[in-house]
């Protein structure tokens, strides 16, 4: 029997669940809300972890920074799986109709081949740099605490993969695989490299959370993105003739300046819940800050040449101003 | 056997008498009569006479049991860990060596209404 | 000039490998165990990670662009659902204690699963592994998530679903769940993957989903048909990866083999437990029903893991060992499991009842065997004290089993007129068991399951709420005379008759 339910107006017997309401009081949710909010288990934990009983399964002591709520922590694009691979598969349209307008163009070829080399040098070990910062955030969101946290790291693991994939297109369009194979080789012995890759190892071995976030997100990735695509391809090499290769990193451009919004939100609600976490915060950024900056200069030395420093040094100061917004100070 | 794990994983029971406020947990079930879905769970004092908890406990609880009326705790078989035992139902638990987390089943050869 | 004309056309399992596992290297800054601290331990041997065979070439691109196509279509289902009051074309009312079952009881467990790939997606140390990994983690978080957002606006209507987030951590019956997956997270990344990628998804998740599924288009819940549907597609992709998890490392060492066989012993059996749930809903909750448990053990269990362990067999793998207690206990869960619900109805937060004749003729001719000597007896029983106005409610507690935490409502393999009671003293202590396989499980990591939040004990620890049924429910959250109880009289019950009164008179209006 079909029926015609529309016509119904029925009261309904509540807005929302519980720990929505309790949230957010007695009025419907948002889908963000519903998705994210508390659905990682809390209490009542039945085993301890065979690597190590001292911890818990779900564990906030696992990082040296204490949040009263890790709910309180936000992702101001509101992603939850939905929104977030709908908002990537309009991205991906977008960088398939650019892929597709320099390949078909022949666009690429017209580059002088010292510019593609250079654009080579300078993109395809970042294959690895990207894949490792795929790591750190699959780490957060394995053992960080509180879906608000941890879920915008699982798709930005996702999306350092999805960018590694692009980098890997780009060079197999602008080269071919062996553009890849030097790339690697020069991210595994270059003395360019060495910095970069030192430092995404020893992010590698880290455990706390919150520090891998503070390090790779917050810190590597913030000189990294604006410097290398915004700066370096958009501007710097687009001007020489690379346009077309801008064309094929508009991705990263505007994933860098989408996901850095939600960073420094996160930054800043860790950095206002007290002095003992901005203390962390500060202590980390003391610790990677420094390796940052000296493992990108190389790397921008490759187009720059001696005006690296200068623009890596000019980043700081964007990056100190961000940090003064976050509220990170001691 | 023991657990396989990367640092040392000592056994840390949390169900321990110690837990029970001076109670300890005995677990009951009647053989055979399976309108209760799974074995009581209950938590007398060690010092209770058995036949007291039975009567304030136990009788109300399989009370729905056509059979319930005729129990005679006097006359039950007692099995613990799959061996009989004797309880001397006007002794206490303690007395009668009924021990924490014990579970006493209890036969009633010829009744068996519903579950024959 | 023309650079294309020159390139090679790359094979595309060659373009697959520069994509995903070319991004690893060999690091040299750090030991290599201390980049994958959680690879070793667990005595798998694994000697090249690059002999794993990728299950289902998938990048980035081609996974937002098909995710994003289901999903649209997903959610303009629900949002129709939602505003054209969906949830009035269930067959019956009592439909919904599936859904607040499935809710509270398998939905985290599917927040978990994301949990545990993500973090399997980490550890183990080759790239075509955790890419899988981490793409069955976002696939998992997709499943928790579409699954709240359908059965929202039933939550809305009905009582029983507003606190599954509660009632995942503290009520009684979702410690089975709850310790399944704690169970499977706390082990190592490869007991994880045998847990859940395999033994799980690859046995068993069709039993769960199949039938869940088609008895929800039964049932007329296109809510529910919505995400089942939705997910099939992510599940064909998590299938072949535990399949092909376990395969590979099978072939990786010889050494392998007796850990993984106990693991699938161990996880066959949690993964049994875990799913007697579904075939309660099955045979008792689904108004319409599309085949019985049974029925559908035989075909997902018994027929498909057939095959599939004769595959396996050139390993050296043999069939889980609880395979033969598992199909003697076919016939007789379901029952046993109803037949509890209908006497606890009064602390679950979801309604039983006593069914109708005419189901209790179609479970006496799906159950020839057993039904009519065991269990139509009780429901009869049952049914005359219901008439008679004194409602059988076993205000007992149960005795939980130490490893899959039901209450030990199962009967002798050979015996089903005596409940099965095993017991061990592990260090002075008692600890009791469901089954022979349960008591296995415990004592091969005694460790392990001497410490499991057992919410009985935990009632009479006063732990849960200070004491005293009252103070429970507060702290379940359960609301009392709403969420629990019998169906008959039940707000959802008369709610679901008015409204849909409402509905076909006011047709066309």
């Amino acid at each position: 029997m079909q029926i015609d339910l529309r016509t119904v107006t029925i009261e309904p017997q509540r807005h929302a669940y519980d720990h929505l309401e309790q949230r957010f009081g007695a009025k419907p949710a948002s889908r963000y809300q519903e998705a994210s909010y508390d659905i990682q288990a809390v209490e009542n934990l039945h085993y301890r972890p065979t690597w190590d009983p001292e911890q818990q399964l779900y564990d906030p002591d696992l990082s040296r920074v204490r949040m009263r709520d890790w709910y309180a922590i936000k992702d101001p694009r509101q992603f939850y799986y939905s929104s977030y691979t709908l908002t990537r598969a309009r991205q991906q349209d977008t960088a398939e109709a650019n892929f597709a307008f320099v390949e078909s163009r022949g666009l690429s070829a017209l580059m002088p081949g010292e510019l593609t080399a250079q654009v080579l040098a300078l993109l395809m070990p970042l294959r690895h740099a990207a894949w490792g910062a795929n790591q750190n955030n699959t780490l957060i969101c394995g053992y960080g605490f509180g879906t608000t946290f941890t879920q915008p790291c699982m798709f930005q693991a996702m999306d350092q993969l999805g960018i590694a994939q692009y980098l890997s297109r780009l060079g197999l369009l602008l080269g071919d695989p062996e553009s890849l194979g030097a790339g690697k080789r020069a991210w595994m012995v270059d003395a360019t490299w060495q910095p970069l890759r030192h430092y995404t190892e020893d992010t590698m071995a880290l455990r706390d959370p919150v520090e891998v976030f503070v390090a790779q997100n917050l810190v590597l990735d913030g000189l990294l993105y604006p410097l290398v695509y915004e700066h370096l391809v958009d501007d710097v090499l687009s001007a020489r003739g690379a346009s077309c290769v801008a064309m094929l990193t508009q991705f990263m451009s505007e994933w860098g300046s989408e996901t850095r919004k939600w960073i420094d939100a996160v930054t800043k609600t860790l950095a206002a819940e007290s002095a003992d976490n901005r203390a962390a915060l500060c202590d980390w950024i003391d610790r990677w800050l420094p390796r940052a900056a000296l493992a990108v200069l190389p790397i921008v030395a490759i187009v720059l040449g001696d005006q690296a420093q200068s623009a890596v040094e000019d980043q700081m100061t964007d990056f100190a101003g961000r940090l003064g917004k976050a509220g990170v100070t001691r | 056997m023991a657990v396989v794990a990367l640092k040392p994983y000592p056994l840390r029971p949390v169900d321990g008498i110690e837990h029970y406020h001076g109670d300890q947990l005995v677990y009951w079930s009647w053989d055979h009569h399976l309108m209760f879905a799974a074995p009581f769970i209950t938590c007398p004092s060690p010092s209770t006479r058995v036949v007291d908890f039975l009567e304030a406990t136990i009788r109300p609880l399989i009370a729905a049991d056509p059979d319930a009326d005729r129990v005679d705790w006097t006359c039950v078989e007692w099995i613990r860990d799959h061996e009989p035992i004797a309880i001397d139902v006007g002794k206490s638990f303690s007395e009668n060596g009924i021990g924490h987390k014990d579970l006493l089943r209890f036969r009633t050869p010829g009744m068996n209404t519903l579950c024959g | 000039m023309d650079m294309k004309v020159q390139k090679a056309k790359l094979g595309l399992k060659e373009k697959y490998r520069l994509m995903t596992r070319d991004l690893g290297w060999t690091p040299s800054y750090q030991p290599h165990e201390k980049l994958y601290p959680y690879a070793a331990y667990e005595g798998i041997v694994i000697h090249d990670w690059d002999k794993w065979e990728d299950p289902f070439r998938l990048t980035m691109d081609a996974y937002w662009k098909y995710q994003a196509e289901k999903d649209r279509k997903f959610y303009a289902i629900i949002d129709a659902h939602a505003q054209n009051n969906g949830h009035l074309n269930i067959t019956d009312a009592r439909y919904l204690s599936a859904l607040k079952i499935f809710l509270q009881a398998i939905s985290p467990g599917e927040y978990c699963a994301h949990k545990g790939f993500a973090r399997a997606g980490r550890e183990f140390p080759g790239v075509g592994t955790q890419v899988a990994c981490q793409m069955q983690s976002i696939d998992e978080l997709r499943h928790a998530q579409t699954q709240i957002h359908a059965l929202s606006s039933y939550n809305r209507y009905y009582d029983g679903f507003h606190a599954f987030i509660q009632m995942r951590d503290r009520m009684w019956y979702n410690s089975v769940p709850r310790s399944f997956f704690d169970d499977a997270m706390t082990g190592g990344p490869f007991e994880f993957m045998v847990a859940i990628g395999f033994s799980f998804e690859y046995v068993l998740t069709n039993l769960l989903f199949v039938p869940f599924m088609s008895g929800a288009a039964y049932n007329g819940d296109m809510a529910t048909v919505t995400f089942g549907f939705s997910a099939q597609s992510d599940e064909a992709r998590h299938m072949t990866l535990g399949l092909e998890c376990i395969k590979f490392i099978l072939e990786q060492d010889p050494a392998n083999l007796p850990i993984v066989q106990r693991w699938l012993d161990k996880w066959f059996w949690r993964g049994l437990r875990l799913l007697s749930l579904v075939g309660t809903m099955m045979d008792y909750m689904l108004p319409k029903r599309v085949m019985s448990w049974a029925e559908a053990w035989e075909i997902y269990a018994e027929d498909n893991g057939s095959a599939l362990f004769k595959d396996l067999a050139r390993y050296g793998i043999r069939p889980p060992k609880g395979w033969k207690d598992a199909a003697k206990a076919r016939d007789h869960i379901s029952h046993q499991f109803m037949l509890a619900f209908y006497q606890w109805s009064f602390g679950t937060a979801f309604h039983g009842w006593i069914p109708s004749e005419a189901d209790l003729d179609w479970l006496s001719s799906k159950y020839p065997e057993t039904f009519d000597r065991h269990y139509r007896p009780r429901w009869d029983y049952f049914k005359k004290l219901a008439d008679a106005g004194t409602q059988f409610r076993n205000v007992g507690l149960a005795k939980l089993c130490q490893c899959c935490q039901m209450p030990c409502v199962f009967t002798e393999p050979d015996d089903p007129t005596l409940l099965c009671h095993r017991e061990r003293v592990i260090d002075g202590h008692r600890y009791h068991f469901c089954s022979d396989h349960c008591r296995e499980i415990v004592e091969h990591e005694p460790e392990k399951y001497v410490q499991a939040w057992m919410p009985m004990n935990q009632l009479f620890q006063g732990t849960s709420g200070g004491g005293g049924i009252e103070n429970w429910m507060r702290w379940v959250n359960l609301v009392d005379g709403k969420d629990n109880g019998d169906f008959v009289g039940s707000r959802d019950q008369r709610n679901f008759a008015a409204w849909r009164g409402m509905a076909t008179s006011n047709n066309g209006t």
